[in-house]
């Protein structure tokens, strides 16, 4: 068992979506709770059944109720616990904290949290264990954390509780002040920030606050809670700029209360593990912003020994009490030290490279006493950080790849300003020596990792320096000499191209890259070409012809060599790549601005292969394109292809299966057919408001001899009689959809049943549909084989204005009841009469054969119900009109004939009774009854909801 | 201040990569999503993370030599904060993913940012990343040990263990402590009684005679290249690794580095977060300065107050005249032959009596050797032929004259190539030295067994001991180009 739930545990956080897609949240969570009752069970494995509980509270305790629900579980369980099995109380407490603080309860001050709260106080007080094993000291740490945590999660909770904390925080000699003093400066640091908003605090609230005798309670206002997110600032980190928005508490000089606290809050802190000790320092730093009472040179006494640290989180405090406090706690001499240790740190041989990393970017954003860019976020150099100073830092062949970059990222920050003063100094050379050294490696033979970096360096190099043509030239040439000797880099080549393009686009770096690219491709000699080459070559050459200032004709004519080159015997082979990698050249070359002078050349390469390749794939493509290139004109053609080139290279292409073919999506995605995500189309039910036969004269006919049943029913002979359905819908747009389905065009919808209860449907066209002209009618004609409601599946394919076609879902049509009901389809000519005597005679007849035979489908029915009996000729005038036999006049009872295509009938016999009406039933088909019991419910109950 | 979640990751270069352990901290996740708003990201589950952290640090599909996700080169912060780009229609990031590596190990942490997340602050304002750097570092060390080689041995073990030891230094999301080094203490020893709050960073008391171990040990690196277009460099520094055995729950002790007359100053000096303070005129001299306003040079006290396990007092760099093996090395091409010579001289400053002194002489991107002539002139020489690989044994003394030779030709016709490299190309070569030489330093520093004080009753025993190593100790050859290791001299 025990195995098994460490299995569940484990796939439960491995994916928690796909394992509560086998199982819910609920019953998971009951699950886990019922264990951790269980007696029999280990606490190894009761640990581990808190994880999920720890580590996704919301997903496992969906609401606040639930929440709150199994935070009295767990402290239920909690309070039968054993004491002495520490771990698992512990990691309670952890989930406990957990599931009330992301359920939200503890920001609502639920009934669980408050309980919760007190416990944990109860239990950071509880010192009974003072000479015992310390066991129950972890407890109490574990404890103080939560606290910690809730006091970080909901600011001022604790702030009632901050004499109580100083107390314990003053007595503790085990190491467990320092849970004490880490949870006491949070709350201050919160209560502090909580005062420093109300405009009306001053010095005597922060005595109270310290519990000192003050004349004024203050009390953190316990309702605001974290509900809105004005009240997110809070959480924040006041240390950002100099000049923010700090809240600042007015005290006046007077604050030595708090100065004594924060002195010996400082003082102590030697005792604290780094980790704390810089978590400390921070919430310090906060409250002495906030307070201008009391001067930051309160710091002053730790500052060497953090300077000379070698942990780099005690450092970093430092230079955020230099972010916090500049030249007030920190001179131009300080400055220019910390600056100094900091380019030391960069480089130190004992520290590890994500420190050093992590200290070369705190250069780069160095809080500096005078910022001269201010506000500027992005990196820049102190003004101290002098070329002497940071040559120690130039990246070396010998520096692990990504510290090599970010040298060469922040000493070509310092080597930029001195271009831009006129000297093309020694510096830049430098870093282009470096630059050329990388690429000596690559030459040689170097790692992946290392070609990545060089093709990083290079465009590190040229963002700075790209408009230093000596090197930007000097580059081409040495990239076209690589590409000479390693054909395999095409692809980073490409995306060098790619990235200066768009990243430095006034450069024509990018394209003279290329165009030094194409000239090493098409000049090199063929006979040593591999097919590994060729087929970079062909990527290459393809990326150039997107460009429309490099002339083409050498690429086509190294086209026509390849395919007809002995040695290659490209066509031979017939390799389907190969042959998709050339038509990827003349897929662009089609859209190239200087095809015209291309033409014939194009047109024999295509031909060629058109007639030799030996795959008949390509042939086709080729033939495809040879006669687009021959029949259309320049415009069309362009038409016809630019929508994939026009796309971008660098946007996500959506795919389908037929565009394998090499970048020749922009042609497929006009030939194939897109799928929407969301519907565009829906149908509307529209009733007609003049509808056709609705005004039955009710004129007495003449026919009222016998066998009008008869008659009637001889109408059913031909097949097609009455047997239709007739629903008419609007098509409309649905809500959400984008511009570009605003104009649709051949709209074809297609529907599928989901019963047999209908015959198929054929497809409807409609030739448009404009965004804001009226909604075309779509009439559907149902053929039911049994009278039931039904849901029909719909989906449409379309053409929008960009020529593309879309296949699109529809919302389902649902057919009602009532939608199936029709009037008697009685002859025209007959009069009211003669329905009449049709009801008559199906209503004798049912009610005769209901009555003696078994096993037949007639049935009659009676359904009552309390309506407004004065109302009732208004109330069935209303509902069935179309389906009155009688006159409506004559109230003492109405006869109602319902048709059901193909062949059913429910009459009606509506007579109000002493306080309820009586509908009386008949139908040949006992099947339905239970839906003309629905349909009367529904319709007397809109009666009361009317009347009310 | 907080983590939101963090993940353990082993992998075979890129490939079988397998999360083997990972926690979110669901209360720091809540205000994670207080603080960011509209912009927040919610944490991948782990299959998704796994294949970002290795996209992301270039790790993923090994057999690939181009994935645009993977090598593009655009240049972003890849360390120490990496972000995570997440796939979905709208661009959303990861950030700050503070991860650090050590062999086929990852480790991985998601920092919050209790900052404004737009426009993006810079990592200086962010004390999550440090105390996350500080804490992976310290997770890293627990699991591997804290040895140049990983022990992965007992890696399985120790992340059983992480749950429990997570409940110490990390309970939810809010990094307190590093894991202990070594078994938990099993102090039972009372806290003696009095008022001192005991240091959190210490975990139990010692009871027993009070010994102080004080370890020096220097570093020697040094790249020469014998001609006079690149000028040759060397560096030294300095560790001094403690471990106190004393009495009391806040002893003090305080030791003190000295230096001869005329030594240079101790440089960047970098001490323990238990030295309790510091002297300014300790902290001035710096390796980047290119002059001395202090005139300082010691004595250097350190007082502290030390942690039961061995510790790293603290670490400088040190600017020495000379270095203490001059090396000059020589290569000339003849056909299929190479004449090689080679002289090292032993600089008369050092002490000539060393733990083991080696010359490592290896050539790259050649056919393996086939006749090896080569005459030394002291030590013994080992050819490691497969390798292309010339060991020369020096042993424990350099001759009288302190120096040595090795002189002849040796031809690469073999049967096979050799070993290749991308740097050592043609007649870029060089030969790399190791040695060690013990109760000796460079620079001189030094601790005197008398002047450490140890301020409790009973009388301690103290050892001292100093050391010097050499690292990265690279002669090249002057007949062939040799890259530039330092951009410092040249500019």
């Amino acid at each position: 068992m025990a195995v098994n739930w460490a299995e569940r545990i484990c796939s439960f956080s491995r994916s928690p979506s796909r394992y509560l897609c086998e199982s819910t949240a609920e019953v998971f969570l009951s699950e886990l709770l019922r264990e951790l009752r269980d007696d029999r069970a280990t606490f190894t494995v009761k640990v581990l059944l808190l994880f999920p509980l720890c580590e996704q509270p919301t997903l496992l305790c969906s609401t606040n109720a639930v929440g709150e629900e199994t935070a009295l579980e767990l402290m239920s369980v909690f309070a039968q616990c054993p004491a002495k099995s520490v771990q698992f109380r512990s990691h309670l407490l952890l989930a406990l904290t957990s599931v009330l603080v992301c359920t939200s309860c503890v920001n609502q001050h639920s009934q669980a949290s408050q309980d919760f709260l007190e416990l944990l106080l109860q239990i950071t007080q509880d010192t009974s264990d003072l000479h015992g094993d310390g066991t129950l000291r972890c407890l109490r740490a574990v404890a103080c954390d939560c606290l910690r945590e809730l006091e970080a999660c909901c600011p001022t909770l604790l702030s009632q509780h901050l004499e109580l904390l100083s107390g314990l925080w003053h007595r503790e000699s085990t190491s467990l002040h320092q849970a004490y003093a880490g949870l006491k400066t949070l709350v201050l640091r919160n209560c502090v920030y909580q005062l420093s908003q109300d405009p009306g605090a001053g010095a005597e609230h922060l005595k109270a606050l310290l519990g000192v005798n003050a004349s004024v309670a203050w009390e953190a206002e316990q309702e605001s809670g974290l509900g809105g997110n004005k009240d997110s600032a809070i959480l924040c980190t006041l240390i950002m700029s100099p000049m923010g928005t700090m809240p600042i508490l007015q005290t006046g000089p007077d604050c030595k209360e708090l100065r004594s606290v924060l002195s010996s809050l400082l003082e102590e802190s030697y005792l604290l593990t780094p980790l704390c000790q810089t978590a400390l320092l921070h919430r310090l730093i906060e409250v002495v912003a906030m307070v201008p009472g009391v001067s930051p040179s309160i710091f002053r006494a730790q500052l060497l020994r953090l300077l000379g640290t070698s942990e780099a989180c005690l450092f970093h405090s430092t230079l955020l009490m230099k972010l916090a406090f500049t030249d007030s706690l920190f001179s131009a001499d300080d400055e220019a030290f910390i600056l100094k240790r900091l380019v030391i740190l960069s480089q130190h041989p004992l520290l590890s490279t994500p420190e050093k990393l992590f200290y070369m970017d705190c250069i780069l954003h160095f809080p500096e006493n005078r910022p001269i860019s201010c506000g500027d976020v992005d990196e820049s150099l102190p003004v101290l950080l002098t070329p002497r100073l940071a040559s120690t830092l130039v990246p070396t062949v010998f520096n692990d790849c990504i510290t090599m970059l970010a040298r060469l990222n922040l000493l070509s920050l310092i080597y930029l300003e001195e271009a831009e003063e006129g000297e093309e100094g020694k510096g830049v050379a430098y870093l282009y020596g470096h630059l050329t050294a990388l690429l000596n490696i690559v030459e040689n033979g170097g790692s992946r990792e290392l070609v990545v970096t060089f093709f990083r360096a290079a465009f590190l190099f040229l963002l700075y320096f790209g408009h230093m043509e000596r090197y930007s030239n000097s580059m081409i040439e040495k990239l076209s000499e690589l590409y000479r000797c390693h054909s395999y880099l095409a692809l980073h080549v490409i995306d060098l191209a790619d990235q200066t393009l768009s990243h430095l686009s006034e450069s024509n770096w990018a394209v003279g890259l290329l165009r030094a690219m194409q000239q090493v491709i098409t000049e090199a000699p063929l006979a040593q070409l591999t097919l590994q080459d060729l087929h970079c070559h062909l990527k290459l050459l393809a990326r150039v012809a997107e460009e429309g200032d490099i002339v083409q004709h050498s690429t086509l004519s190294f086209l026509s060599r390849i395919l007809t080159q002995p040695s290659l015997s490209l066509c031979e082979r017939s390799n389907w790549r190969q042959g998709n990698a050339v038509l990827g050249v003349c897929r662009r070359l089609l859209v190239h601005p200087s095809l015209d002078s291309l033409l014939i050349p194009l047109a024999n390469t295509l031909q060629h292969l058109t007639f030799y390749y030996g795959d008949t794939d390509i042939q086709d493509h080729a033939r495809l394109y040879y006669t687009l290139l021959t029949t259309l004109s320049r415009e069309k053609l362009a038409g016809v292809l630019a929508q994939g080139v026009s796309k971008g290279r660098h946007q996500v292409k959506q795919r389908s299966l037929s565009a394998i073919m090499t970048d020749s999506d922009g042609l497929t995605s006009v030939l194939t057919i897109h799928q929407t995500e969301t519907p565009i189309l829906k149908l509307v039910e529209w009733i007609d408001s003049d509808p056709q036969g609705g005004e039955q004269t009710h004129q007495k006919g003449e026919q009222a001899n016998s066998p009008l049943l008869e008659i009637y029913r001889a109408q059913f002979k031909d097949p097609s009689f009455a047997s239709e359905i007739p629903l008419d819908y609007h098509l409309t747009h649905t809500q959400a959809h984008h511009v570009c389905f605003d104009q649709l065009f051949s709209i074809r919808l297609h529907f599928e049943l989901t019963d047999h209860h209908y015959e198929e449907l054929c497809d409807i066209s409609v030739p448009c549909l404009f965004k804001k002209q009226p909604a075309p009618v779509v009439k559907l004609r149902l053929k039911p084989r049994w009278p039931f409601p039904t849901t029909i599946h719909a989906s449409a394919i379309f053409t929008t204005q960009d020529g593309l076609s879309w296949y699109s879902l529809l919302p389902d049509i649902h057919v009602t009841f009532q939608q199936v009901l029709l009037p008697l389809p009685s002859p025209p000519s007959w009069g009211a009469a003669g329905r009449l005597s049709v009801f008559e005679g199906l209503w004798e007849e049912i009610c005769c054969v209901s009555s003696k035979e078994d096993g037949n489908k007639y049935a009659t029915s009676l359904f009552c119900c309390q309506l407004d009996v004065e109302n009732l000729a208004a109330w069935v005038e209303k509902h069935f009109l179309r389906f009155l036999i009688t006159d409506p006049s004559y109230e003492e009872e109405f006869k109602v004939l319902l048709f059901l295509p193909p062949q059913s009938h429910v009459l009606l016999k509506i007579k109000s009774g002493e306080d309820v009406v009586h509908f009386s039933i008949a139908t040949e088909n006992w099947q339905l009854l239970p839906h003309i019991n629905t349909f009367l419910l529904t319709l007397t109950s809109l009666q009361e909801i009317n009347d009310i | 201040m907080s983590l939101r979640a963090l993940w353990i990751i082993s992998h075979d270069k890129g490939e079988n990569g397998s999360i083997r352990f990972s926690r979110r901290f669901s209360t720091v996740e809540h205000r994670a999503k207080i603080l960011a708003g509209g912009s927040y990201v919610a944490v991948p589950e782990d299959s998704i993370m796994l294949q970002l952290l290795l996209t992301e640090l270039g790790l993923s599909d090994p057999q690939k030599s181009y994935v645009p996700l993977r090598d593009d080169c655009l240049y972003r912060q890849r360390s120490p904060a990496l972000e995570l780009r997440l796939d979905g229609p709208v661009k959303r990031v990861l950030w700050p993913v503070v991860a650090i590596s050590q062999g086929s190990l990852i480790l991985a942490c998601l920092c919050l940012v209790d900052a404004p997340a737009e426009p993006r602050p810079p990592l200086s304002s962010l004390l999550s990343v440090s105390q996350g750097l500080t804490l992976l570092s310290g997770l890293q060390t627990f699991l591997l040990g804290s040895g140049s080689k990983p022990d992965n041995e007992g890696l399985p073990s120790r992340l059983a263990m992480l749950p429990s030891v997570l409940l110490q230094v990390c309970p939810l999301g809010t990094p307190l402590d590093v894991p202990p080094l070594g078994a938990p203490p099993v102090s039972t020893v009372p806290a003696p009684a009095g008022s001192q709050k005991q240091p959190a960073w210490k975990t139990g008391f010692y009871r027993g005679r009070a010994v102080v171990n004080i370890a020096l040990l220097e570093t020697v690196r040094s790249m020469q290249y014998g001609n006079q277009s690149q000028q040759d460099l060397w560096d030294v520094y300095g560790t001094v690794t403690c471990k106190c055995d004393v009495e009391g729950v806040l002893p003090n002790v305080m030791v003190t580095l000295t230096l001869p007359p005329n030594g240079s100053p101790l440089q960047d000096i970098l001490v323990h977060p238990c030295v309790t303070s510091l002297d300014s005129s300790i902290l001035v001299s710096s390796s980047v300065d290119n002059f001395d306003s202090s005139g300082f040079s010691g004595p250097y006290k350190f007082p502290f107050s030390p942690p039961l396990e061995p510790f790293r007092l603290c670490s400088y760099t040190s600017q020495v005249p000379v270095p203490p093996i001059l090396g000059l090395y020589q290569l000339k091409e003849d056909d299929n032959l190479l004449r090689v010579s080679v002289t090292l001289k032993l600089h008369e400053s050092v002490k000539n009596s060393f733990e083991y002194c080696d010359a490592h002489i290896p050539f790259f991107n050649r056919d393996q050797m086939s006749v090896v002539d080569v005459k030394v002139s002291s030590g013994q020489l080992d050819v490691v032929k497969e390798k292309n690989l010339l060991v020369w044994i020096l042993g424990q003394k350099f001759p009288k004259s302190r120096e040595v030779t090795m002189e002849g030709r040796i031809s690469f016709s073999g049967p096979a190539p050799g070993p290749t490299d991308p740097l050592c190309t043609e007649l870029t070569a060089y030969i790399r030295l190791y040695f060690k030489v013990p109760d000796t330093t460079l620079s001189g520093c030094s601790v005197d067994q008398h002047s450490v004080q140890v301020y409790s009753s009973a009388k301690p025993r103290i050892i001292t001991s100093r050391e010097l190593q050499a690292k990265e100790y690279y002669i090249w050859n002057s007949t062939g180009t040799a890259p530039v290791s330092s951009g410092q001299v040249m500019l």
